[in-house]
Order: structure tokens, then sequence, then C-alpha cells
């Protein structure tokens, strides 16, 4: 969060001044990547670049405070992954054999590996394997900061129905955990 | 059921305690997971682990994020763009400016000219251009050789003015050229009218006193033709009141080349209207001026 500054900073990245949209940038940015890790993996920066070019021929025209200026970037990022996802529908990508990749991970790894160091990347790993919906509503709540509200606007579902999304997802998460958490206990007994 | 059995009555049911859900998650603890107002210690038995995923999913990333500079070179050149605009939109705006100008002067012009016009004020050679035109289109217009008697309009369209314009009593603004002096200057002659005299008799009438003076110079009126051909030339001799260019044989003042033979046929009477048409009308001698449309006028008759 940017905090009391926020409109100062704006007004001045909306006019060119590059150290000003270097703080919305390096406050964005990290939170954009978690999402399309999310939502789109493999084309997370792809995404985060186009998003922020649309940032930055809109920020002229946006008028708000930081929560409804992060609602409306993550509202571009969630156009951007769309339009992707359409382009991969249109044009399908050819599968690639299995044999010449590495040997996939086992179904306990990502949790395991929260566990043990709690890293971004597994974090964002284990939220991404549970249905789009409530990955989506997670992230968007949990990484972005937006509001139940804020989130329903930009999933295009009713306030209830993000709440029962972040609920059922947040319940599943539990029982990941727990079902990893019973092995690991018993192999450390 | 033997008799050891206990009787169903005495049996002592225990009360039903259903398993307590233990992921069980209410809406408080639900937002407080997702705000991050829960410590992974201070979570419910189950959700300690789910705490501790949504904390480092949303820690803060100690690696500088790629892609700052390419976001900032995008920044650039939309401002740059942006800054280009409002000298973009600035010519459209005097090019508005400099049509307004024009338009504003056209009105002013075309204002002043029609009120100019209008208190019969224009100066001699606009007056003289436009008769030329006025003079042009009736001059082109099919329908002066079907008949006969009709005048170009002179400038005032005054019907009146043009007969007394045949009449040889037609006003002449100031400075006119007599070149252009229109139809009503060939009835102003009186050689002419005496010819067209010679093929009416009605335009005896008309243009006796007009044809008194050729009659009285040539001492006999069969000489009127031969005194009115050495007395064109020079242009010296008319009516006494104006003089007149040598005449292009149509009476139409138009100052051009007349035809070879224009006007030579028509003053013999030879396709001039019979003697009973037209008769008194201050346009009879137009035969003399229109000679080849009356030829075919009245042929076609």
């Amino acid at each position: 969060m940017i905090g009391p500054t926020f409109p100062a900073v704006l007004t001045a990245a909306a006019t060119g001044d590059e150290d000003a949209f270097g703080v919305l940038w390096h406050d964005l940015q990290p939170r954009l990547l978690r999402y399309f890790k999310v939502i789109a993996p493999g084309a997370a920066e792809d995404l985060a670049s186009e998003t922020w070019l649309a940032v930055i021929r809109g920020v002229g025209r946006f008028q708000g405070d930081e929560a409804a200026f992060r609602a409306w970037v993550f509202t571009i990022a969630r156009h951007k992954a769309r339009d992707r996802w359409r382009q991969a529908a249109r044009k399908p990508v050819q599968e690639l054999p299995e044999t010449g990749l590495a040997e996939p991970l086992a179904p306990d790894d990502p949790a395991a590996t929260v566990l043990e160091d709690a890293s971004t990347r597994a974090a964002l790993a284990l939220i991404a394997t549970l249905p789009a919906g409530q990955a989506e509503a997670i992230v968007l709540r949990v990484v972005a900061g937006l509001e139940v509200n804020q989130v329903a606007e930009l999933m295009d579902k009713r306030p209830n129905t993000v709440r029962v999304l972040t609920h059922r997802g947040l319940r599943r998460l539990a029982e990941r955990l727990g079902a990893d958490q019973g092995p690991r206990a018993r192999r450390a007994v | 059921m033997g008799a050891d059995d206990a009787w169903s009555a005495e049996i002592k049911w225990l009360p039903f305690t259903p398993d307590p859900d233990p992921l069980a998650l209410d809406e408080d603890l639900a937002e407080r997971l997702l705000d991050g107002g829960l410590r992974p210690d201070q979570a419910p038995a189950g959700y300690a682990a789910v705490a501790a995923l949504l904390a480092a999913a949303a820690a803060p990333s100690p690696a500088e994020p790629a892609g700052q500079e390419a976001a900032l070179a995008e920044l650039r050149a939309v401002t740059r763009a942006r800054r280009a605009i409002p000298r973009a939109t600035g010519r459209p705006g005097r090019r508005r400016r400099v049509g307004l100008l024009v338009a504003v002067a056209v009105l002013g012009l075309s204002t002043t000219g029609i009120a100019a016009a209008a208190t019969g004020t224009l100066p001699a050679p606009i007056t003289d251009t436009a008769r030329r035109i006025f003079a042009t289109a009736d001059d082109t217009a099919p329908m002066p050789s079907t008949r006969p008697g009709r005048q170009p309009a002179p400038s005032t369209g005054d019907g009146a003015a043009v007969g007394a314009a045949s009449q040889g009593q037609r006003p002449r603004p100031a400075g006119e050229p007599e070149a252009t002096a229109g139809p009503g200057a060939s009835n102003d002659d009186p050689c002419r009218a005496s010819k067209t005299g010679k093929g009416a008799d009605k335009n005896k009438k008309l243009n006796a006193g007009a044809s008194q003076a050729p009659v009285e110079a040539a001492g006999d009126p069969d000489n009127v033709t031969s005194e009115c051909q050495n007395s064109r030339p020079d242009g010296t001799e008319g009516d006494g009141q104006e003089k007149h260019p040598p005449s292009n044989g149509q009476g139409r003042g138009q100052g051009g080349e007349p035809p070879p033979d224009a006007g030579s046929k028509p003053g013999q009477g030879q396709a001039g209207p019979p003697p009973n048409s037209g008769g008194g009308s201050p346009e009879k001698g137009r035969p003399i001026e229109t000679g080849p449309r009356r030829t075919s006028f009245s042929t076609s008759r």
C-alpha cells in the first residue's frame, strides 16, 4: 500500500514522472506477477507487461483512490489474461511429448514445500491447484488486497458468490495441508 | 431374545454427539485469514498452515521484479505522444479560425454587393459585366428564335424599359459603352427602322419619326438603303442622339463579330414578319437584328 501520498503519486505518474510511476510499479508489479502465476502460469511476465502498457496509456484518465486504482489495474490484468485464453483457444498449442520433460512433482510436494520454507512460489503453486474460481478469488483477496465487492465486480459475480468461493477454497487448502501434515507427522514419529 | 437379555427400555441410550467438523470455518474467521489479520499461532486447529500459506503468498517479494525499464520506456513514449497531441490539435483550431474569417469576408462582400445592386450604386464596369452576362444568356437561349419580338432583358428587367429601348428612348447609365447598348440600340437606328419599314407598313407608324432622318438625307425613300450603307461604317450617322459603333448586324450590342451576311438579308425584309403580324409592337425591329433566326423561323412556319 502506498498510503496517503497516493493521490500525489498518481497525479505525478499521470504527467510522466518516472519516480512516481516507479512507486506505483513497485507496489503493484509483484502482485500482478503472483496473480498471473495463479491464473495464467507460464505467461505471467508477458501479461504483466501488457497490463502495464494499458495502465500507462489510461492512467491519465483514471480518477479514484488507491483501492479503486488497484481494482482498476487488476481489472485490466484479468482482461489481458482472458484475451490470452481466447488466443490460446483459437490457436491450440501443440503438446510436447512428456518424455522430454522433467519428472513431474509428487502430488504432495507443493504443500510440503510450503510447510518447510513457506516460500511465496510454493504457496502460489498450491493455490493454483484449486478450482479456477476459488483460486482467483483467494488471490485477488490475499495478494491484490481487494475487498469482496471489488472482487465481485471484477469477476462479474455477486459478493455472496465470492464469499462462498473463498470459503470453499480455504477449506480445501486446509484439507490439503492437513492431509499432507498427517503423513509428515507419522514420518516424524 | 433370551431371558438374560435386557429390555429395550432398560438400555441407557447415550446422548447423540455428532462429530464436530474440525475444519469448520465461520465468516469472520475466513475474513481474518484473507485479510492477513490472523497469525498462524492464533489460527484455529487445521488453519494454522493455511494462515502461513496465505502470509507467504502475500509476503513482499525480496527479489527486484524485472521489467521496470521497459515500463518506463513505454511511459516516456506515451508522455511524449500526449504532449504532442495539443500541438497537433492546434492546427485544426487555426484552420477553423481562418475558415471563419474567410466566411465572414465572403458574407460581407456579398451583402455589400447586394446592397449596392439594390441601391443602384454599382460601379459602371460591374453593371457592364452584368449586362454582358445577361445578354449572353439570352442570346444562347433557344426561345428568342421562336419569339421574334422578344428583347433581351435589360439590367433592370423592366418591361417598360424594354419597350422604351425599342423606341430609341431607353435611358442609358452614364459611362455605359455603346457596344453594350442592347437590342434597343438597333431599333434606335433609323436606318434599320426604315429598312424594317420597307417590309411592314405598320413599322412606318411607329418608326416614322425615326426613319425620317435617313429618308431626308437620302432624298428618296428608295435611297435609304444606300444612304445607310454609306453612313454605317464610320458610325457617325445615327438617330442624331447616340453615336453607335459599327453594328454587328444583329442589334444585340454584343460587340462580337457578326456573321458574314448577318443583317443584310433581313434588312431586305425577306425574313421579316408578315405585314400584319407584330405590327405596332416595340419589338418589330427584331427581325432585322436576328436575321438568321428569323429566317429559320419563317422557314419553319
